[in-house]
């Protein structure tokens, strides 16, 4: 009789044991996941759901998607599904999506070795509710971008969020059509960055503590080339005057920490109704390719900013005793021709063509003590001034950006294919 | 009685084993029903599967500067139904008939120096031509050797050999999932071959009968390949031939390593980096040319060549690493190639200095 109570409650304990372990596993690390999802990845159909539960998954290999168009994956949730890459062996990104129509929503994922999210040649991509982030803060070992759309078409990126990416939180590059809302970026080199797109719009974003806070670029000897047009709107550029832990090399490791936005060879780009407050160096830096001191070998690149509309912002320097960074070349740049005062806007002055303003930049900003510098780079900076008058001037506002279909695109690119 | 019995048996089973080995079934696809579950389903080799022994009309081939995966040693093979046959296009790549198989053997001799002592194998990779559309199909061999498995999601397998000079070598050897082999194999987002350029498989080889014939002639003859003029397109170099211009063998190694994706048509395009022996505009090559994605993959160096100075060139950094987010091919390896960063840094050395810096 003891002996059966005995055996009874040992087996009780035993499978009481067994369920706390199970339900541990469950909720901590399960490695076995990465066969499941790929596989359900690449046999999926379009139009196909695929679901990754509530937890905290290993992965050791990279997920990839590809060629099968209108594909969500959907998690439980930004912050209920995890997928972590720390023990990552193989793969340079966590997720890599070249299929058309994807949708990627509500998920983190976290710890990968190169890029987070990369996506390429997408027609159609909607990235909602989706978190990238390292989570031993900011490292120069960190991968490069969090989010990275490039070479697609028609891109939302939407309730995401990024942070602790060596170079950009947000980077969408060379794509067309591009809308970037609701998000929040922060502790990033760069916390959200247009580069060589077409059609680009930034609003109601957070890019807060970045070293820089939105960039705009355009960069030669790329296939996408001359990008344009891009409105940034409606956003709090606030407090990004975190260190730039970029390795050098990349572009953003040439931007001073303390930059709100700054415009590299962007063309026909409007800035209105942001809150651009708190940077140490400069609010908006505005500034052709050449300051760079790159070469390039791209005959139909336009090194040049121009027709850039910058108007009624809410510009507030960080204040204080903070002085400009001296960590970069443009900051020291900043800091020597500016009489080491935080300014709210600098120009490199390094224009094409004739008259006062021959690069159409347009400034309206109703703020009383404006602290505008024309550092005039382009004669060895013999001409350093404050005189904001040939710049007070209007554009027209950008239309907003639609997404449609790629007819004339994609005649070009068969031409070239063949 | 019994005794005799027994040895009509053993009489009966080698009759039929040496009949088995004999009679060779010729290779015939049913493409409605690929990929196969099996490799040895498609009959490509005869007898033991892992000796490698060639059907009737599945024919070797070989490229002359090969793509580095991880040290393995690979045997290449076609195979196209009667009646049809490849041609060259006006850039040099050869254009496949539907149904044509190129089949990739990957595996590890027990010992390099010795390879009669054995091999280990490890993967065969299938490019099939359907309906004018290419399919990469993915084979796992068996821990056994008798046969290798379709795998969609790929393996990681540990492998060790002893290299050619008796230094032991393991690596944890990653098999592509099939989303993967695209990553690689593809020009404009479409699924492609990459190795069977004409300018990379214009060389004589010496077949299994013992005769040697440039391969493309080869290919001629067995009906294979249109009647071309394939001199026009200039042979790449052999990466190993010391008699070779230095220039010649780098960019060979640096086409077949990275040009898949280092091309106008590749995956890396966005880079505007193109490793191959066509291109001429200096940036495209990566000479004094800033990254545009590398993130940390710069290792704090500031352009892809730094002409004449190969520890200032990311281009060698990312070669030498093997951290997944740095290194570079992306996929493909796990170990440094060493002999291939030898002679990538020798070239670039070799280069006049140039200052990068825009005056």
């Amino acid at each position: 009789m003891t002996l059966r109570i005995i055996t009874f409650l040992l087996a009780i304990f035993t499978i009481i044991a067994c369920k706390q372990e199970a339900e541990t596993v469950a909720n901590e690390v399960s490695t076995d996941i990465y066969e499941a999802i790929q596989e359900k990845l690449i046999d999926a159909k379009a139009g196909d759901i695929i679901e990754i539960p509530e937890g905290k998954f290993l992965f050791d290999r990279p997920l990839s998607l590809d060629g099968i168009a209108n594909v969500t994956i959907k998690g439980a949730g930004m912050e209920k599904t995890i997928l972590s890459f720390k023990d990552q062996q193989a793969g340079a990104e966590g997720l890599k999506v070249t299929a058309d129509n994807v949708t990627l929503d509500g998920f983190t994922i976290q710890d990968t070795k190169g890029d987070a999210i990369k996506l390429q040649d997408c027609e159609g991509v909607t990235i909602r509710n989706v978190k990238t982030t390292w989570t031993n803060g900011a490292n120069p070992t960190n991968g490069g971008y969090g989010l990275y759309p490039v070479a697609c078409r028609n891109v939302l990126i939407e309730h995401c969020e990024a942070s602790y990416a060596s170079d950009a939180g947000i980077y969408v590059g060379q794509s067309t059509n591009v809308k970037v809302l609701k998000s929040y970026a922060h502790h990033n080199v760069a916390g959200i960055e247009i580069e060589n797109c077409k059609n680009a719009i930034v609003t109601k974003c957070k890019a807060e503590n970045n070293s820089g806070g939105i960039l705009v670029f355009d960069l030669p000897d790329l296939p996408a080339g001359n990008g344009h047009t891009c409105i940034i709107t409606d956003n709090e550029i606030i407090d990004n005057n975190f260190k730039n832990f970029s390795p050098e090399g990349n572009m953003v490791a040439i931007v001073p920490p303390g930059t709100g936005l700054i415009l590299l060879a962007a063309k026909n780009v409007e800035v209105f109704n942001n809150r651009i407050k708190g940077h140490k160096t400069v609010g908006a830096a505005i500034a052709s390719f050449h300051i760079t001191q790159r070469k390039w070998k791209d005959d139909n690149y336009n090194p040049f900013t121009h027709d850039i509309y910058i108007h009624d912002n809410v510009l507030e320097r960080k204040g204080g005793v903070a002085v400009p960074d001296l960590s970069k070349e443009f900051g020291k740049m900043i800091s020597f021709y500016c009489s080491a005062k935080q300014q709210d806007i600098v120009y490199d002055g390094i224009t094409e063509g004739e008259g006062k303003n021959p690069m159409n930049l347009c400034i309206q900003e109703s703020k009383e003590d404006l602290r505008f510098t024309n550092v005039d780079a382009a004669n060895d900076f013999a001409n350093v001034s404050n005189d904001i008058s040939a710049y007070v001037c209007s554009l027209d506002g950008l239309p907003e950006v639609i997404f449609s279909e790629s007819e004339v695109e994609t005649k070009e690119t068969q031409t070239e294919g063949k | 009685m019994k005794k005799i019995t027994s040895l009509l048996l053993i009489i009966c089973a080698v009759f039929t084993l040496q009949n088995c080995q004999k009679v060779n079934t010729p290779v015939s696809l049913d493409f409605d029903k690929l990929p196969y579950k099996n490799l040895s389903e498609y009959n490509f080799f005869t007898g033991d599967l892992k000796s490698l022994s060639a059907n009737d009309r599945v024919l070797l081939y070989e490229p002359i500067t090969p793509l580095f995966t991880d040290y393995a040693k690979k045997s290449r093979f076609v195979w196209m139904p009667e009646g049809v046959t490849a041609d060259i296009n006006e850039e040099g790549i050869i254009e496949y008939p539907n149904g044509a198989v190129l089949i990739k053997n990957f595996f590890y001799p027990h010992d390099f120096a010795k390879a009669e002592k054995g091999k280990d194998m490890v993967e065969t990779r299938l490019l099939v031509k359907n309906n004018n559309e290419w399919n990469a199909y993915t084979y796992v061999w068996n821990d056994a050797e008798t046969d290798a498995k379709l795998s969609k999601v790929g393996d990681v397998k540990a492998v060790n050999w002893k290299n050619e000079k008796g230094k032991a070598m393991s690596v944890n050897y990653i098999v592509p999932n099939k989303n993967q082999c695209k990553s690689c194999h593809q020009q404009n987002t479409v699924l492609k071959p990459i190795g069977t350029k004409v300018k990379n498989i214009n060389k004589t080889l010496k077949y299994a009968d013992g005769t040697e014939m440039n391969q493309l002639e080869k290919w001629m003859e067995v009906g294979y390949l249109q009647k071309s003029e394939y001199h026009k397109f200039t042979a790449m170099a052999d990466w190993q031939d010391e008699n070779a211009p230095l220039k010649d063998r780098a960019m060979a190694y640096l086409e077949a390593n990275c040009g898949h994706c280092h091309s106008k048509g590749g995956q890396a395009r966005t880079t505007g980096l193109y490793l191959t022996t066509d291109e001429t505009n200096p940036s495209h090559l990566g000479f004094c040319k800033g990254p545009v994605a590398a993130g940390k993959g710069s290792g704090g160096r500031k352009v892809s060549i730094h002409p004449g100075e190969p520890e200032k060139s990311i281009l060698l950094f990312r070669m030498q690493s093997n951290d997944p987010g740095i290194m570079m091919p992306e996929l493909g390896r796990v170990t440094e190639h060493k002999e291939g960063v030898a002679l990538v840094e020798e070239w670039i050395a070799s280069l006049e200095k140039e200052d990068c810096k825009q005056q």
